[in-house]
């Protein structure tokens, strides 16, 4: 049985069936969420497992067997097309929008309006999974905004708070221009194509690339960049993922940023303009905005005294590492170097959305118990939540890439493909590095130091918080143990199938 | 010759953006979406128009095509166009939420007073 359909209907079904079940009862809301998203897990695990042993594109046709219309020869249907990078994409998405779930049990314990809430969360993650999933581009912008909307709503979602509403309109603007510029994209590839699916409009492209496919892709690339917020426009995630509650962070800045961001700027550069576009120039484009990113993510992260900004900072300098990645990855093309590359940047996606989502949950845990993230008034914690402390220090250690962690493997297979590709670039990465470590050991610093009396009274969170936080450091140090193996058996092929262009473009157009 | 109906939708867009980039009031930001949008759905809709033999076209939900002998215009535009309607009015009414909210705690529509976040 082909299980990609249930992968949108499950928490689709979730959705709308959420506030009916909420009308038993509080409890019966929460596990409801909860079923849904760990049966969102369930399904997205085994879509990875079958395309992980079989190494071959799925591709799902909405309401009909094959995607070709009748007595054309060419496809009219929606379609949706998941390869090995789109499975594992969906099933990190899965894996951290279920514990963030399960985290924001007792995290938002003390809120109103959790229907809500609990609606929103399931929509945001939808969201993704259907941008990851699909191989139409329309279809890929419906899923776009539906994530969209839904992290606006979520950012704003304490409307009590100015710090909320402000962050909530300045991300609503900059990401409503964005998507503009994506639909405008899209309309203007139709326009010079007529058709939709990305199989298609690719070897239609490769036959005829025109100068309207060519703005068309920098309005793609620019919107995309927007979303994904690389450097020169990257202030709004500097002020939308420390205003969200940090179930929320977690999940914007462990996720809705390379979903709806590095995720599809990948699919787009490889599988649609690929065979068409000057693959060099367009990495160098993505490498220079990757190295201002790189940089000034991680310099701005160093002078931050809030400690939710001071983690949104990193995360804009670690989606820097993964654009340095992918821009190699098309610079390099069809070589070792290219490969390795692009499988560095799809291994720091995965370990960086499990980080990030530690260490903002820490974050989340803090602010819970002490009411404060301001890093000046939390020196000591570690005498008063030790495990929380502990769940840290592995966060950072693995963000800055220590050897037995997860970070550092993928950090290395950037590090080594830079170094090959250009010099320059190694070093460039190396001093991103110096800096974000700079800003973590500062963390760590006033966590260890002496306690002040604030931080005495403070206690451990709740069974119910510190549960995800240890499962997301389990994985970082399971991920740790077997760092070669997993880059070796995953994340090379991932690469080498995004990579091999013809093959996604034939998975849906057959053998013609 | 460009077709005359491109140039609008691109002036519309262009406006649009000029009103962004340029305008202050929250309400006039969110006009200023509105009006990129426009601009973006009537260039999908004139893609989908088409005049063939100086007969004009018909809708694509006009059921006596085969009596009229007129081309039918693209009907995939027209499905897109009220897709993308649809998204713009939820985007549109979370802004005006929003927005109002805003007025509670600035007491103010200028985006430049919205500058308390900072570092």
């Amino acid at each position: 049985m082909n299980v990609l359909p249930f992968v949108i209907i499950i928490p689709l079904l979730g959705v709308f069936s959420l506030p009916l079940v909420g009308l038993v009862g509080k409890k019966a809301r929460e596990a409801w969420a909860l079923l849904i998203s760990g049966a969102t897990l369930g399904v997205t695990s085994k879509l990875l497992y079958n395309v992980w042993s079989t190494k071959e594109t799925l591709v799902y046709t909405l309401g009909a067997k094959s995607p070709m219309g009748q007595g054309v020869g060419f496809p009219v249907r929606i379609v949706w097309e998941v390869d090995l990078l789109s499975a594992i994409m969906a099933f990190t998405i899965a894996f951290v929008a279920f514990l963030a779930v399960a985290y924001s049990i007792e995290y938002m314990r003390h809120d109103t309006g959790l229907e809500k809430y609990y609606v929103l969360i399931l929509v945001l993650e939808l969201g993704m999974l259907g941008i990851v999933l699909t191989g139409d581009i329309f279809n890929f912008y419906v899923f776009l905004e539906i994530m969209s909307i839904a992290s606006y709503a979520l950012v704003a979602f304490r409307n009590d708070t100015w710090e909320g509403i402000e962050a909530g309109i300045k991300y609503m603007f900059v990401g409503s221009l964005a998507s503009s510029f994506i639909l405008l994209g899209i309309a203007l590839l139709y326009g010079q194509y007529g058709t939709l699916t990305m199989a298609y409009l690719a070897e239609k492209m490769a036959a005829n690339f025109t100068l309207t496919a060519k703005i068309a892709l920098a309005f793609l690339i620019g919107g995309l960049l927007f979303k994904s917020g690389a450097v020169p426009v990257h202030m709004w995630l500097a002020d939308a993922h420390p205003a969200a509650p940090s179930s929320i962070s977690a999940m914007l800045s462990g996720l809705v940023i390379k979903a709806g961001g590095v995720y599809v700027i990948a699919r787009i550069a490889f599988s649609v303009f690929g065979m068409a576009v000057n693959l060099r120039t367009l990495g160098w484009v993505i490498i220079f905005f990757a190295c201002l990113t790189l940089i000034v993510g991680n310099a701005m992260a160093v002078v931050q005294t809030d400690m939710k900004r001071l983690l949104a900072f990193s995360s804009v300098g670690q989606i820097g590492y993964i654009l340095l990645g992918l821009g190699i990855g098309l610079a390099a093309y069809g070589t070792k170097v290219g490969e390795i590359a692009t499988a560095g940047a799809i291994y720091h996606t995965v370990n960086h959305a499990i980080m990030k989502a530690l260490l903002f949950m820490v974050a989340g845990a803090v602010l819970h118990e002490l009411g404060t993230k301001d890093l000046n008034e939390l020196s000591g914690l570690a005498k008063t939540m030790p495990k929380t402390t502990f769940a840290f220090i592995v966060g950072a250690a693995a963000i800055i890439g220590l050897p037995p962690l997860n970070g550092f493997a993928s950090k290395w297979l950037l590090y080594e493909s830079s170094a090959l590709f250009n010099p320059f670039l190694g070093a460039i990465a190396i001093i991103g590095t110096a800096f974000c470590t700079a800003a973590y050991i500062r963390v760590l610093y006033t966590f260890l130091g002496r306690p002040s009396e604030r931080v005495m009274k403070a206690k451990e969170p709740g069974m119910a918080m510190l549960l995800p936080m240890f499962i997301l450091v389990g994985a970082i140090i399971l991920m740790g143990l077997f760092p070669w193996q997993i880059s070796k058996g995953v994340m090379i092929p991932a690469a080498s199938m995004l990579a091999n262009i013809k093959g996604y473009v034939l998975a849906v157009m057959g053998g013609v | 010759m460009i077709p005359f109906q491109f140039i609008t939708a691109f002036l519309l867009i262009f406006m649009g953006v000029y009103a962004f980039l340029y305008k202050r009031n929250l309400l006039k930001l969110i006009l200023a979406l509105d009006v990129i949008d426009s601009g973006i759905h009537l260039l999908l809709i004139s893609f989908g128009y088409r005049l063939e033999n100086n007969v004009l076209p018909t809708a694509p939900i006009y059921t006596g095509y085969e009596t009229v002998k007129a081309p039918m215009v693209g009907p995939l535009p027209q499905a897109l166009v009220l897709t993308s309607i649809v998204i713009g009015v939820c985007v549109l009414s979370l802004a005006v939420a929003l927005t109002i909210n805003a007025y509670r705690h600035y007491g103010s529509l200028d985006v430049n007073k919205l500058r308390r976040l900072r570092g």
